[in-house]
């Protein structure tokens, strides 16, 4: 049975073995041993050389059809699953790259106010009054009780 | 010993420790109620929270908080069948059924008993435990640090999710994502590539809130969640027969997960699916498991609740989380200059017994809020998701800027948002990539201070009798995880 989520497993699989491919060539460059015994690219080198041996294994068995677990599950999400999951990961993106040059509460604004409406909310009051209590509230809580110097914008808020 | 509990507990009581606790508490089952937030993610997410607190504050609030999300989790299980952390999965079984009979107030009750006897039991033992322990840890050389913390990742490896081989993999993938940044012993840059950020290695904690917290949110924005029982939560407290059926389940959950709790790696779920188990088996009458059995709630909640008071034993006294939460609150303790280990209890004493006399207040604080609030907590579960989903989001950016005040961990954490939602999908475990990630620069350590003290000669972990017995030990866990030896209610489903 060819299960939904095969090809993401071995192409997963695939970028895991060329991750510890890396590191294990990487770790090479480092010395192996030194004076004082293993040198700082023993431990990751043995490992990434494991790590090459466990995913290619697991690579091969997933092949022959052997899932990693149930393997029930497809990976990608369809329809409004699909759209909501899109919703957030672009969500948390933006808000990222805003979060510096806007400035916490009006990054975080933004970003609360488009989450809702993406995901299904319409009714403009509620999301303006909790885009506008969790964006400030929380500034508030974090800068001046807790102290931690969240980002100020350009617009100096 | 009573000395330093008497001392810890006159510092616990004091008006602000006692503050942390309950606040701790009820945030801790806030994060356990609220579907798409496990106990890992929840208390990652908190620790901005207790920067401005003391150490010892700090860490009672955060100890709070993890014992309170254990509990907080069968609030969702017996209600929407949702369990609100993993460790609650066992208790949708018979406690949803409970609530479908009209019997909602009668299953939180006795899972809210069930969890304060098991925590308490498992607290007095860990004050009777873990001192000797701790004694016995400090004659351990790097060679047995080596082997136990070995030991712990084949037991994690050995046990978490369905294929042995796919646990290694995640474990080998943390320990060698824990080798970026400066090497522990000379001190060089590695696998940093002139990425300043990178030389401090990748930020634990903002891995645990992407592994858990995102990846939990976007598995939830996939799903709806279930229908809520608009159940009776008149009566809490369980008839004289209901009593009859629940003490010995009780006793026999909280023995369960007081002797799992010890071993380090062993999982949450593990536990309280034992302790359901041996319930059935023992049960005259196993054909009304399924159907609302007031046992099949008892015992794995008392199960829970002493597996996570008895964790702490191998966590403060060996330095080795049994959990990804316990391993989240090793990275507090980190961030506040202590390490959990055989010298915290010689070196920070009025630290270690005021947080384990909290651990007791705490119980006693969890029964007080969750009995009487059990239906204040329930309405939380009627928060629509978009307004659940923001919230968790914001604090997760928040938590993870306010860990070092960079855009990197941010980033970070996203990035391992998506990277827990495919391994999720595929069924690779987290827990050992977690676990691995968190003992990777101690484990190399020891392994390397070791290979010094002899010279570059291996024999040396074979030569000392206890770092060689664990080396066996660690051994066989593998060989019978591969042989399939471990009986099937020992692999956990997921983490």
């Amino acid at each position: 049975m060819i299960l939904p989520n095969r090809r993401a497993e071995l192409v997963v699989l695939a970028c895991l073995c060329a991750l510890f491919g890396f590191m294990t060539v990487t770790a090479f460059g480092y010395s192996l041993r030194d004076a004082l015994g293993p040198g700082a690219g023993f431990f990751p080198f043995w490992l990434g050389t494991l790590g090459m041996v466990l995913s290619l294994a697991l690579f091969v068995q997933s092949w022959r059809g052997r899932a990693i677990g149930e393997g029930t599950q497809a990976l990608l999400p369809r329809g409004e699953g699909a759209r909501r999951v899109a919703a957030l990961v672009a969500g948390l993106v933006v808000v990222s790259l805003l979060l510096q040059p806007l400035g916490f509460r009006l990054a975080m604004l933004v970003f609360t106010a488009g989450l809702l409406l993406a995901l299904g909310v319409r009714r403009p009051v509620l999301i303006a009054i909790f885009a506008l209590a969790s964006s400030f509230g929380l500034f508030h809580v974090f800068y001046y009780w807790l102290q931690v110097p969240l980002p100020i914008g350009v617009l100096g808020i | 010993m009573l000395q330093h509990l008497v001392s810890g507990f006159a510092a616990a009581l004091t008006p602000a420790y006692l503050a942390y606790a309950l606040v701790g508490c009820t945030l801790g089952t806030l994060i356990g109620v609220l579907p798409g937030l496990g106990p890992a993610a929840g208390t990652a997410i908190l620790i901005p929270l207790t920067f401005k607190l003391d150490p010892t504050g700090a860490i009672i609030m955060l100890s709070a908080i993890y014992y309170g999300a254990m509990y907080g989790g069968t609030i969702t299980s017996v209600l929407i069948n949702v369990p609100g952390e993993a460790a609650s999965v066992i208790t949708c079984i018979d406690g949803h059924q409970m609530a479908r009979q009209g019997r909602a107030g009668t299953a939180l009750g006795i899972a809210a008993i069930g969890s304060f006897v098991g925590g308490m039991v498992a607290t007095i033992a860990l004050v009777l435990v873990a001192p000797p322990l701790a004694r016995l840890a400090l004659s351990f050389g790097p060679p047995e640090f080596f082997a136990l913390m070995l030991f712990g990742l084949c037991l994690v490896s050995g046990l978490a999710g369905r294929s042995m081989l796919a646990a290694l993999l995640m474990t080998v993938l943390g320990l060698l994502l824990a080798m970026i940044g400066i090497d522990p012993v000379r001190g060089a840059p590695r696998f940093a590539f002139d990425i300043p950020d990178l030389y401090d290695g990748i930020g634990f904690i903002a891995v645990v809130m992407g592994l858990f917290g995102i990846s939990e949110i976007l598995l939830a924005a996939e799903a709806p969640v279930g229908e809520v029982v608009r159940a009776r939560l008149s009566s809490l407290l369980p008839s004289r027969e209901e009593w009859r059926r629940s003490v010995g389940a009780i006793l026999r959950g909280t023995g369960i997960g007081f002797a799992l709790g010890l071993i380090p790696g062993i999982g949450a779920i593990v536990p309280t699916f034992m302790a359901y188990i041996a319930e059935k088996r023992l049960s005259k009458t196993p054909e009304r498991f399924g159907k609302g059995a007031i046992e099949g709630v008892a015992a794995p909640e008392s199960a829970n609740n002493a597996y996570a008071n008895a964790a702490m034993i191998p966590f403060l006294t060996l330095g080795i989380p049994s959990s990804p939460t316990i391993a989240v609150l090793m990275g507090a303790f980190i961030i506040n200059g202590i390490t959990p280990g055989p010298f915290l209890f010689q070196e920070r004493p009025d630290l270690v017994w005021t947080v384990i006399a909290s651990f007791f207040i705490g119980n006693v604080i969890l029964l007080a809020l969750n009995l009487p609030l059990v239906g204040l907590w329930a309405k939380l579960l009627h928060l629509p998701f978009p307004y659940l989903c923001a919230g968790v989001l914001l604090f997760c950016v928040v938590g993870a800027y306010s860990l070092q005040q960079s855009i990197f961990d941010v980033w970070v954490m996203i990035a391992f948002g998506i990277i827990g939602y495919v391994f999720r999908k595929l069924d690779l475990p987290l827990a050992p990539l977690v676990l691995g990630l968190i003992l990777g620069p101690a484990i190399e350590k020891s392994m390397r201070t070791s290979l010094e003290m002899s010279a570059g000669d291996y024999s040396i972990f074979f030569t000392r009798p206890l770092c060689l017995g664990l080396l066996i030990a660690a051994a066989a866990v593998l060989a019978g995880a591969a042989l399939k030896l471990a009986p099937s209610v020992l692999r956990e489903p997921q983490l």
